[in-house]
């Protein structure tokens, strides 16, 4: 007995000290770190189309058209079926895809997923974090880019 | 992998020539696989040569069972080790015919070789003769082909009609004795931990049989592995098996054998950075292991399991700011790992020692008050759900399931790798074989986990800046030699994770084998809950701590 | 003096709407109407707390005892939840599985929600709501709340559903291994106050024990024999179906016994009926060992105290889920039989002793 009331105790302290450790999202939204991986970026005055990102993606979620002097057409992201693995960002470079910290994207059918140049070009950053303060190139050409793009500093 | 772990003899005992005196003409030929030597046999022998084995050589531990498709022939590879030295290990081949593959079924010497031979005519379409039950395990029965063959036609859909899936309870009832009842517990039940199904005999409250039946989750990890290229492309499905927190350690498996494979060696820095990851990764998957029990025992209003995700919380927030994931990691690269503890570094050091030092300590006492002490908890856990230590062994328990019968093995002590030798901890192990001691394995478990994280803070802390070196120079592309194979375990979460990689010269891999932990420790859920009531089946379910992700890959 | 106190006790609810409505005239036509009214106030007044209970309190209680955030978008502190929620439920689709025995089926939710409010019929909740005063007042209230058990059996049986079957079987074993010790529990406090009637056993407890200067102790049955109390709250918890004995719902074993086929508004029915069995016993529990509805201050808050006690019960329960694990069903039925029963016994023993010492 006594021990089904200590557990009873346990449980009331913490009742008693009311705290709270789920949060509101989404009006408080989550702390993410600096290397989180959310959605990707593109830059298209940084890409080379040298189609190594296409290459090295697990499961083909990168789809890339050039034309006949290599010069890049589209640049295709199917977010819906990207498993976050990063690999893309790793091998690009000239850093020209970048995954952001952002997560909050949806899309009714998974065609709406499947994210275009500019799409992927006019991406926010997520709460103005910026990854490569975390990840360290040069930052200069992100600044700004795209339409919706929350202006750099 | 890196020097500081590689046996570099052939471990002692293991006297290959006397088990090739003892074997006689039944050695048809030898290979060399890199974890162990290889044994080729006859298929109508299998039984007889593994039965003088196990009771001759020890080699009580049937790890893994892998078959594949050759272009001249189908293979079967028994991968054999031993409880008190897993790294005594033996490889026995045993190639069958293109056009006949039957091969003789080991079932009746490992009772875990019964699902890993079912998985073996299911995917690749060896028949075993003398096995007990020949049925299709991860497909649904009426599926046609095999699809690890070759001539199987990967694009060509197959429709599992309703008619095949038809109420399983429809034949039963008619022909109910009145006696036992049969009852479907899952695929969908708030207590199967995903989509498992057992097919439960009970009379009145009591099991008679229960029979799981998996598959539901089959996402078929091995041929995606297959698919992808050594270098990059493997990396990021590991998380995906064991995807309730563990994926470090799943990664892991695969960098350690295809590190073994391509002979590469991971700087030491980046060792810790690994054993701390995995330790990490232990810890919330314990927590979660814990908090889904709890659940299973005392109803979906408890506390416990609310305070057990709430640490795991804690725990994926570090794993996060160190691999920028929660849960899908791929944070180890073939030769080291992606990144170095993130900056500002003391940030990161004070909040995983804050965790470690400060808020683990509390929250375990608050378990212990919570579960041990609890007399209805014992009263549910103790002495319920039993496994003994043999039937362990026989069906290849391994982790905390194989600890808790007390059988001590721990691949990270045994088969070391990492920077574990290094670093001061214990095995935990208890003898209650009960649902209890497989709960306190793991509570106490985390607790040494803690304790090898935060050696490897101290390590991380002092080491010279200059020396923090994260990834060992490998090529961009590799290619193994082919016809190479080999066979390499970690300890994850569950138990032994091991891989078994065929490469065939390619920057692919021929056959990509996952033995799972879970799957096996699975197969042993007859054994504890046969002759228990239903809630204790659950219990024992839930104290096994199967993740259907690892059981159907 | 106490005589005097009883004498405004003992009008009733539906003599006061006599008076009130001026009912007198129409003679056994208005008494019967009065009656009517009466229990339609009761039974909302029980409907209006399970509405409060069930969507809004039981997931606050929870998110307190779990560090969690619960109900707090709609409207204040999630309040307007409570109509959310009943929209929500009603306007689900009934479903009705194939093989079930209709009659049974339909009629199982009803029981088990009626059952539970016929109790109170006979529950003094202070402040003059009070229906009906038999002089047998506790066999009634017992007898009414173990028609539940017809109600789970029935439901269970019913559904065509293994899970359900052993659910209803669970029911029904766990109420006859409980409800003697209850019954036994309660006898003795009927040995205490002399009197099957509720009112004369709220009477009896409202004597001051002992005075400590300001605060006078009242004789509750609770204080006098705290044994019997602690029993009768085991036996309680069975009774209602809560943690540690909840296993007849047990949703991670039998995902959640008889209801596992219940949709719609059959599932608010069943639903409702447990909320209001939980208060039934907490009612029981104040009246028969809390003094009912006597607490501090003037008599009119009676029904407040009241209310309060049936609460503080109330998170008994949801206190005890959050730390108390399940028991199984066989340990529960050897608890009930071999163990409560006999301490019954020995609680009946004790109280003769106390009886006899108190009264010498
Ligand atoms: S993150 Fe991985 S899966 Fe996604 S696009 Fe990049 S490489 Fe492909
Ligand atoms: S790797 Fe970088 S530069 Fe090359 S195509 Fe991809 S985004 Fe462009």
């Amino acid at each position: 007995m006594i021990g089904v009331l200590k557990s009873m105790a346990v449980t009331m302290k913490h009742a008693l000290k009311g705290e709270t450790f789920t949060v509101e999202y989404p009006d408080v939204p989550p702390e993410v770190s600096p290397r989180f991986r959310g959605i990707h970026k593109f830059s298209q005055e940084r890409c080379i189309w040298c189609r190594q990102c296409e290459n090295v993606c697990p499961n083909d979620t990168i789809h890339i058209v050039t034309d006949d002097k290599r010069q890049g057409e589209q640049y295709n992201l199917h977010v819906g079926q990207c498993v976050y693995c990063r690999l893309c960002e790793e091998v690009c470079p000239v850093d020209a895809i970048i995954l952001t910290q952002n997560f909050e994207f949806t899309g009714e059918t998974k065609d709406d997923l499947v994210y275009n140049k500019e799409q992927l070009k006019s991406v926010p950053w997520y709460n103005e974090l910026d990854p490569l303060a975390a990840r360290e190139p040069d930052r200069g050409s992100w600044v700004g880019e795209g339409e919706d793009a929350v202006d750099y500093q | 992998m890196s020097t500081l772990e590689e046996p570099e003899v052939e471990p002692d005992g293991l006297d290959i020539d006397a088990v090739h005196e003892r074997l006689g003409d039944r050695v048809l030929d030898t290979e060399e696989h890199i974890n162990a030597p290889g044994i080729i046999i006859r298929a109508d022998e299998v039984e007889e040569t593994l039965t003088i084995l196990r009771d001759e050589f020890d080699f009580d531990y049937l790890a893994c069972v892998s078959a594949e498709e050759l272009p001249d022939r189908y293979e079967t590879i028994y991968h054999l080790k031993q409880f008190a030295d897993p790294t005594r290990e033996l490889s026995i081949v045993v190639p069958t015919d293109r056009d006949r593959p039957i091969s003789q079924s080991a079932a009746h010497v490992y009772e875990t070789a019964n699902w890993h031979e079912r998985e073996a005519y299911d995917l690749i379409g060896i028949e075993y003769d003398g096995h007990p039950n020949l049925k299709r395990i991860l497909l649904p029965d009426s599926w046609t082909g095999h699809p690890l063959t070759d001539d199987y036609n990967q694009d060509k859909p197959q429709v599992v009609s309703y008619k095949a899936h038809e109420n399983p309870l429809l034949e039963h009832t008619k022909e109910d004795d009145g006696e036992t009842m049969l009852i479907n517990i899952g695929p969908h039940h708030p207590a199967t931990h995903g989509v498992l199904h057992l097919k439960a005999t009970l009379d009145g409250e009591s099991v008679v049989d229960v029979e799981p039946d998996i598959g539901y989750l089959h996402r078929c990890e091995e041929q995606m592995c297959e698919q992808g290229t050594y270098r990059h492309q493997i990396m990021p499905y590991p998380d995906r098996w064991d995807y309730a927190s563990a994926g470090i350690i799943n990664e892991w498996a695969y960098a350690r054998a295809a590190e073994d494979l391509a002979d590469i060696e991971v700087p030491e820095y980046a060792q810790i950075l690994r054993t701390m990851g995995a330790e990490l990764c232990r810890m919330a998957a314990h927590f979660l292991a814990l908090g889904t029990f709890v659940l299973d025992v005392y109803g979906e209003f408890n506390a416990l399991s609310m305070y057990a995700i709430r640490d795991r919380e804690k725990v994926q927030k570090l794993l996060e700011d160190l691999t920028g994931q929660r849960i899908m990691f791929n944070y180890l690269r073939l030769g080291g790992v992606a990144w170095d503890i993130p900056e500002p570094r003391e940030q990161f050091f004070d909040d995983t020692r804050q965790f470690i030092n400060e808020d683990l300590p509390e929250s375990m006492d608050e378990v212990h008050d919570l579960l041990t002490d609890n007399e209805i908890f014992q009263l549910r856990c103790v002495d319920i759900g039993v496994l003994p230590p043999k039937q362990a062994k026989q069906y290849a328990a391994t982790g905390p399931v194989a600890r808790a019968s007390g059988i001590d093995m721990d691949l990270r002590r045994d088969d070391p790798y990492g920077y574990y030798p290094e670093l001061d901890w214990e095995v935990v192990t208890d003898d209650g074989c009960d649902i209890f001691s497989r709960v306190m394995v793991r509570v106490r478990e985390v607790e040494e986990s803690a304790k090898i994280v935060d050696q490897c803070i101290d390590l991380l802390e002092e080491w010279p800046e200059d020396e923090r070196e994260i990834q060992a120079n490998v090529p961009r592309t590799l290619k193994p030699d082919p016809d190479t194979r080999v066979y390499r375990a970690v300890e994850g979460a569950k138990g032994e994770l091991g891989i078994y990689i065929r490469a065939d010269g390619t920057d692919t891999p021929g056959r990509f084998k996952i033995r799972s932990p879970a799957y096996c420790n699975l197969s042993t859920l007859p054994v504890m809950a046969e002759g228990d009531f239903v809630a204790d089946l659950i219990a024992s379910l839930g104290s096994i701590d199967i993740i259907l992700g690892e059981v159907d890959r | 003096m106490l005589q005097a106190v009883l004498q405004t006790d003992t009008v009733l609810l539906p003599e006061r709407l006599v008076d009130l409505l001026r009912l007198g005239e129409f003679g056994v036509v208005g008494e019967f109407i009065a009656g009517l009214i009466a229990a339609f106030l009761v039974a909302n007044i029980m409907l209006i707390m399970t509405a409060i209970a069930g969507p809004w309190a039981k997931r606050k209680i929870r998110a307190r005892f779990t560090d969690a955030i619960a109900v707090n978008r709609v409207g204040p502190a999630g309040l307007l939840i409570i109509i959310a929620d009943a929209v929500r439920l009603m306007s689900k689709e009934i479903i009705v599985p194939e093989g079930v025995d209709r009659p049974a089926w339909e009629l199982a939710p009803i029981v088990v929600a009626l059952s539970a409010l016929l109790g109170f019929a006979v529950i003094p909740m202070g402040s003059g709501i009070h229906v009906a005063d038999p002089e047998v007042g506790v066999v009634f209230v017992f007898a009414v709340a173990s028609l539940a058990s017809i109600g789970l059996v029935m439901g269970g049986y019913a559904s065509n559903n293994k899970f359900s079957m052993l659910g209803g079987l669970r029911a029904v074993a766990q109420n006859i291994a409980y409800e003697i010790p209850l019954v036994l529990v309660a006898a003795s406090v009927v040995i205490f106050a002399g009197s099957l009637q509720m009112s004369e056993i709220v009477a009896a407890q409202q004597d001051t024990l002992i005075s400590l200067g300001v605060v006078d102790i009242p004789m509750w049955f609770a204080i006098i024999n705290p044994f019997a109390f602690v029993l009768f709250l085991a036996a309680n918890m069975a009774e209602i179906g809560r943690n540690p004995f909840d296993t007849p719902e047990a949703p991670n074993e039998i995902v959640a016994g008889y209801q596992t086929e219940y949709s719609g508004i059959y599932f608010v029915l069943f639903y409702l009926g447990e909320f209001i069995h939980i208060f039934l016993g907490g009612a029981i529990i104040a009246t028969l060992f809390l003094g009912g509805p006597a607490g501090p201050g003037p008599e009119s808050l009676g029904f407040v105290w009241f209310l309060v006690k049936i609460w503080a019960v109330f998170l008994l329960t949801q206190w005890m889920r959050s730390a108390v694990p399940r028991v199984r069903i066989d340990q529960l039925i050897e608890i009930g039989w071999k163990g409560l029963l006999v301490l019954s016994f020995l609680n009946l023993i004790l109280t003769a002793l106390i009886v006899g010492v108190i009264t010498v």
